[in-house]
């Protein structure tokens, strides 16, 4: 059975949209049940407040619903758009875009719901902060979407840039390799990202005269927490923009293949790893605002022991890209 | 639950007259698909928020599984509404898809923004 490459177009494009979507709205599912059961405990803690905690946790789950809209907006252009020009390196590409925005959207929609979650629970302890808990629960969720972004801009470039003059062999792998590394490393900061903003709003919670400093050190963890992504996002423009030289041979494509996957992989736990490191800091400044300057230079080194793991990722999908 | 009304008449409000300025600016421009675009799109971001206030009732006082069931059934389900405003403007000529996109995230740009101004104007009064 022989496939013409407008066939192979619409089964990559399908599959990729299912995956976009389905993978894109597990992680907001998630982080809406997550914040729906701290939802529980905050309405039981003070019943009288419940109005006012279904408020933010409606604010909080719009915000966190973004990165699994920005999933179905690539699922339906997946699915519905025209492609002009249909080639084998198109189908790899859209393959691509589903798999980036998908897994993107997975670890942006988990995080958001922990300070959603968190700022429902704070809101019964402290009423009085309502105001200043939405916000930082804002700002941590509206933060937990830079990955789902940067998975939104490289799913864009796969579906909308023109490939058509680079050789089939390698680039294929090289593009769905783009969508990889940007995908799976996405998780991790999404997640870590939402670990940090979930802590913030427990600290104003437990301590409102820290609100200062608890947000800032949440900026600051999270902002190192994006790092693995920000190395995902640059090994997938590489693959995407780099000229590789045509060949007959399978093993350079499988080279680019791996870059993608090791930088994906190797970017999703030390995502993780710096949220927790964040999650601790932010946590404790609240407790202890005195050691503010001790408890922010030993997340930061915490984030960046964490970070050396994504470093070798990186490095050996730059090996993978450039040397073998 | 009286104020979950309240919080989704106020954004849906701004929402829907930030779209319709907007609109009415780009119209005049001659720009009538992306105002088109914009205008239905926003509907449907206004329809998503107000079905995901009446779906939260559901989710509370039940087990962490069932509320992430209910929260992956509500999200399908709002979703294949959202994909509306979508598939129309890829479909016809006459809804520009890039409005259609920042359309339906106009809730979510409406609470973030009214979130910054506070934030802007409680720092300035704190500095005068």
């Amino acid at each position: 059975m022989e496939f013409e490459p407008q066939v192979i177009i619409k089964i990559a494009a399908y599959v990729g949209g299912g995956l976009c979507m389905g993978i894109g709205a597990v992680g907001a599912a998630i982080g809406e049940g997550y914040t729906a059961a701290l939802a529980n405990e905050a309405v039981s803690r003070n019943k009288d407040l419940s109005g006012d905690i279904f408020k933010s946790m409606l604010v909080g789950q719009a915000i966190a619903e973004s990165a699994s809209i920005f999933a179905l907006v690539i699922a339906i252009l997946l699915l519905f758009m025209d492609i002009p020009v249909p080639s084998l390196l198109k189908a790899s590409a859209l393959l691509g875009a589903g798999i980036s925005m998908g897994f993107g959207a997975m670890g942006s929609g988990v995080g958001s719901g922990f300070p959603g979650g968190q700022a429902c629970k704070g809101i019964s302890r402290q009423p009085k902060m309502t105001g200043r808990l939405t916000t930082n629960m804002l700002i941590g969720s509206a933060v937990c979407q830079t990955p789902a972004i940067f998975a939104l801009v490289v799913a864009l470039i796969l579906m909308f840039i023109d490939f058509g003059n680079v050789p089939l062999n390698p680039t294929w792998a090289a593009l769905l390799g783009a969508g990889i590394s940007m995908g799976l490393s996405a998780i991790g900061s999404g997640y870590g990202g939402g670990m940090a903003g979930g802590a913030s709003c427990e600290g104003i919670a437990r301590n409102p005269e820290t609100v200062s400093s608890v947000t800032t050190i949440m900026l600051v963890g999270q902002a190192v927490t994006q790092t693995p992504c920000i190395f995902g996002l640059l090994v997938s423009f590489i693959l995407m923009f780099k000229a590789f030289p045509e060949t007959t041979a399978l093993s350079p494509s499988m080279a680019l293949l791996g870059a993608g996957i090791s930088m994906g992989f190797g970017g999703l736990g030390p995502g993780i790893g710096n949220g927790m490191a964040a999650e601790g800091a932010v946590r404790w400044v609240a407790r202890n605002v005195k050691h503010q300057s001790e408890l922010m230079r030993t997340m930061l080194v915490g984030q960046a022991v964490s970070q050396s793991t994504a470093i070798y990722a990186m490095v050996i999908s730059l090996v993978l890209i450039f040397v073998v | 639950m009286e104020t979950i009304r309240q919080i989704q008449k106020k954004y849906c409000t701004r929402a829907i007259t930030a779209a319709i300025f907007a609109g009415f600016f780009l119209i005049l421009a001659g720009q009538k698909p992306v105002a088109k675009g914009l205008i239905l799109a926003t509907f449907f971001s206004i329809l998503n928020f107000i079905l995901m206030g009446e779906t939260l009732p559901l989710r509370i006082g039940k087990s962490k599984g069932k509320t992430f069931m209910l929260a992956l059934s509500s999200i399908y389900f709002r979703y294949i509404i959202l994909a509306i405003p979508l598939i129309m403007s890829i479909k016809f000529e006459q809804l520009n898809l890039f409005a259609t996109i920042v359309g339906i995230f106009m809730v979510q740009i409406v609470i973030l923004a009214d979130h910054a101004l506070k934030i802007i104007l409680s720092t300035r009064e704190k500095q005068v």
